[in-house]
């Protein structure tokens, strides 16, 4: 009966057209607009490492001095090197890494490519193993490498083809901000989205996007032995002296540290080691406010930097009550498409078919109507993605729908369509037979 | 009048009619609360940089590894950006009005802990900034060329003994005074906080940041050049300055300094501004699209709902015309009962719009509702349900009685 009901409806779209079309088009602008904002909205707060975010943990600390005004909008964000460099050494964890954002001028050291400006993340060899960064060429650096400050760099695989084409990049040197680095590594298509590990003001405003990738990394040890500059935030809670000496022997914060668990492992852990660390810090008259120390897994981080930003929950808001109101309209369209048929229904009902039966039939062919609006709903949600796609590098790639959103797009318009229909299918059932032969 | 006789037509069949209603006060509360924030969103997108005219000041950001000399570049940039035709005046500077990042730091007015701070802006003019910039002084003096200190953040941590400030930081640091010349305010409430003499007032100078908080109106402004190896060289052209003067720019710059990286090419203040407001003008947009689309597909739904009843109502209208009512009066008749239905949808619409912005209040920064708007949107709304019925209607005038009854 169901398929014979299906085949009904799609026949009954070509009756009363005007309407038809009403109907398929409210609800396909409707699931428009709500699925391509509730896109972005799904990829901003999508989990960028699912196989283990929930082992890969970082911390803050409130390294102000006691006395200071402090409250919860000047608590740092980063951590200073002291800090970091004391949980380097105290080892805890199956992996571990600082990293802090850098930048310079890459000079390729080959004919025809131009100096330009690169975007660098200064990590310890863990990071790559820990994001199950890939490599196309080479490997991470060793742990020697780290110890010694190094000068040794791994780029990603875009800065690879532009540097040095389909060649094989292992041992080639460049120079980044002044110093000559050679070459271990390219990554393999590795991109975090959004971009957990390096986050700054939520991934908007002059820093970093949410979706911006490095183009090279190289070891942190190295990167504060060379000096090289802060790309990202430096806030200080007490004077330094002069200089990137003064900075890094300061409680300045500019770096984040990330640890990875071992399978099993436990995040109470992570606290009880952190809780250690305070006290022992404490001991030697640091970290003297009270709450120094929070700790974070990948999705709480998320959602402590503010990656999904208001507007993005305004529009995906707004854009679901403009599909409510799509909806009652879709009911009223769908009142008079069925009321228009109460003769039929009439004569059906005579002839002995049950409520239940023009129920079925109707509710089949809301949904018919629906599925039939999906297909147009998908293809006007995949236009609007693609002009969000143009208004900024960051929308480019999050304005991207997957399997999931688009097999949501489909339920949500039948969904949709159903749900309108349920009042109008209703007042269908009621139809007294008698009535309705009578007037003909 | 005929209210009482639709009112009881209207009760009689009630679906229809409530499902208007829903979709107008629906309507209408998404449609007040989306115009508002594009209000907001557009107000702070239009809002003054301080620059007099942000075509007309351009700003080039360099980064190069550390040069032997820096201050010699520096001297030989400007003079020789100075010497391009076209060039009315050049500043170096660490940072300029919506230009993404830059330097800030806490401002307190007393040097003791207490003492509540307040976060600004920190810009260095080397005594050329503000006239290129086009900033208006307001009170008191700008600084002369031996106030102008040239420091090495590698080796000192100096800060000049004068500043100026904004108006705006003016009033948050010192609300009660009338004039805040020669007042101190320190860099950070500790002991040992710099102290710096208040010696003017500019009228506004935008951050970089333009945040949307009270905050975009802070900035202190030094008078020093910080020798780092990257800094923003801002050019004011003449009002005739030929097309090609921008690459002339450039081509000096590179001359100059081959080894150099300009970040960003040279970008104008008006291109700063676009680009630090796309965001604002990407949510405004979209919310303009959905705005257009509800009003189309609630008019829609009306046009729709009313062609159905007049279907359903062919033989009383025949009736009523045969009785003697006239074209005008059947017309009258949909048209006062959509009033009284898109009435009850825009009033509660009205409560549904109060409850919709404190939802979005709560979420996010927005002041409440204005009055004028909603009024605005009553009349906006009725308007709509009258002249998206008016069709019907018309066609409903036009039926012959002669037909409309002859199946009685």
């Amino acid at each position: 009966m169901f398929g014979y009901y299906v085949r009904l409806g799609l026949r009954q779209l070509r009756r009363s057209p005007v309407l038809t079309a009403l109907v398929i088009v409210t609800l396909a602008v409707g699931v428009a607009a709500s699925m391509s904002t509730l896109t972005v909205l799904y990829m901003m707060s999508s989990d960028p490492i699912p196989q283990k975010s929930d082992r890969i943990l970082t911390l803050t600390l409130d390294n102000a001095p006691a006395d200071s005004d402090g409250g919860e909008e000047y608590r740092p964000r980063g951590l200073s090197w002291i800090d970091v460099r004391a949980l380097r050494e105290g080892g805890f964890g199956l992996r571990r890494s600082g990293l802090y954002g850098t930048g310079g001028i890459v000079e390729p050291q080959k004919e025809g490519v131009k100096n330009f400006v690169g975007d660098g993340l200064a990590v310890d060899r863990d990071f790559f193993a820990m994001m199950d960064a890939q490599f196309a060429q080479g490997a991470a650096w060793s742990a020697d490498d780290d110890r010694n400050e190094a000068r040794v760099v791994v780029i990603s695989d875009t800065m690879a083809e532009k540097l040095y084409g389909r060649e094989n990049s292992i041992g080639r040197t460049l120079k980044f901000n002044g110093n000559e680095l050679r070459v271990v590594g390219v990554l393999h298509h590795w991109k975090m989205l959004p971009r957990f590990y390096l986050l700054e003001n939520g991934g908007r405003g002059g820093g970093p996007g949410l979706a911006d990738q490095e183009d090279l990394f190289i070891p942190l040890s190295t990167a504060i032995a060379t000096e090289q500059d802060i790309n990202g935030n430096v806030s200080c809670q007490a004077d330094a002296e002069p200089g990137f000496k003064g900075l890094i022997a300061s409680e300045c914060t500019f770096l984040h540290y990330w640890v990875e668990l071992p399978e099993g492992s436990d995040r109470r852990q992570w606290r009880e080691y952190l809780a250690g660390y305070v006290a022992q810090q404490q001991q030697r008259g640091r970290l003297k406010r009270p709450e120094p120390v929070r700790d974070y897994d990948v999705l709480d981080w998320l959602s402590y930097v503010g990656v999904v930003d208001d507007d993005t929950r305004l529009q995906t808001l707004l854009a679901f009550g403009f599909l409510t109101v799509c909806l009652v309209n879709t009911v009223g369209l769908l009142l008079a498409k069925f009321t228009a048929r109460a003769g039929e229904i009439g004569v059906r009902r005579a002839l002995g078919a049950s409520r239940a039966q023009i129920f079925a039939q109707y509710l089949i062919e809301a949904g018919t109507l629906g599925l039939v609006g999906s297909v147009l709903g998908v293809a006007l949600a995949y236009l609007m993605l693609h002009i969000m796609a143009t208004q900024s590098p960051d929308l480019e790639a999050l304005a991207r729908m997957d399997t999931l959103m688009l097999v949501t797009s489909v339920l949500l318009s039948v969904a949709a369509a159903v749900i309108a229909g349920l009042l109008p299918t209703w007042r269908a059932t009621q139809v007294v037979p008698a009535l309705q032969l009578k007037s003909q | 009048m005929e209210i009482r006789p639709i009112l009881s037509a209207l009760m009689r069949n009630k679906t229809g009619a409530l499902l208007i209603a829903a979709q107008i006060a629906l309507t209408f509360a998404i449609t007040i609360n989306a115009a508002y924030v594009i209000r907001d969103r557009l107000a702070i997108a239009a809002r003054p940089s301080g620059v007099d005219d942000e075509q007309r000041v351009l700003a080039v950001r360099y980064t190069m590894n550390s040069p032997q000399n820096i201050d010699a570049m520096a001297q030989r940039d400007l003079r020789s950006l100075q010497a391009v035709p076209g060039v009315e005046s050049v500043a170096i500077t660490n940072q300029v009005p919506l230009g993404g990042g830059g330097w800030s730091g806490s401002f307190a007015v007393q040097n003791r802990r207490e003492s509540p701070s307040v976060n600004a802006g920190m810009v260095f003019d080397d005594g050329h900034l503000l006239p290129t910039l086009g900033v208006k002084l307001v009170e008191g003096r700008y600084f002369r060329p031996d106030e102008i200190l040239v420091i090495d953040p590698n080796t000192s941590r100096d800060n000049p003994p004068t500043a100026l400030v904004t108006r705006g930081l003016a009033k948050t640091l010192f609300p009660n005074e009338a004039s805040v010349l020669g007042k101190t305010v320190y860099l950070g409430n500790t002991a040992d906080s710099p102290a710096l003499q208040i010696i003017g007032v500019v009228d506004h100078i935008e951050t970089p940041w333009a945040q949307t908080s009270e905050r975009h109106l802070n900035s202190v402004i030094f008078p020093q050049r910080l020798l780092q190896p990257y800094n923003y060289y801002v050019v004011r052209l003449r009002a005739d300055a030929a097309p090609d003067t921008r690459q002339q720019i450039l081509d000096t710059l590179a001359r100059n300094e081959p080894d150099r990286v300009t970040t960003r090419g040279l970008e104008s203040i008006a291109d700063l501004r676009a680009k630090r407001y796309r965001g604002e003008y990407a949510v405004a947009g979209l919310l303009l699209a959905v705005t257009v689309f509800l009003l189309i597909v609630t008019a829609s739904g009306i046009v729709g709902m009313a062609s159905l009843w007049v279907n359903l109502r062919r033989k009383q209208i025949g009736v009523r015309r045969a009785l003697g009512a006239t074209r005008a009066d059947i017309v009258r008749y949909f048209i006062t009962e959509n009033l009284m239905i898109s009435g009850t949808g825009v009033v509660a619409g009205l409560v549904a719009a109060q409850l919709l912005n404190a939802l979005l209040l709560r979420q996010m920064s927005l002041p409440p509702l204005p009055w004028g708007g909603l009024a605005f949107g009553v009349v906006a709304l009725l308007l709509l349900g009258v002249g998206s019925v008016l069709g019907p209607a018309m066609r409903a005038s036009r039926l012959s009685p002669a037909l409309a009854t002859r199946s009685i």
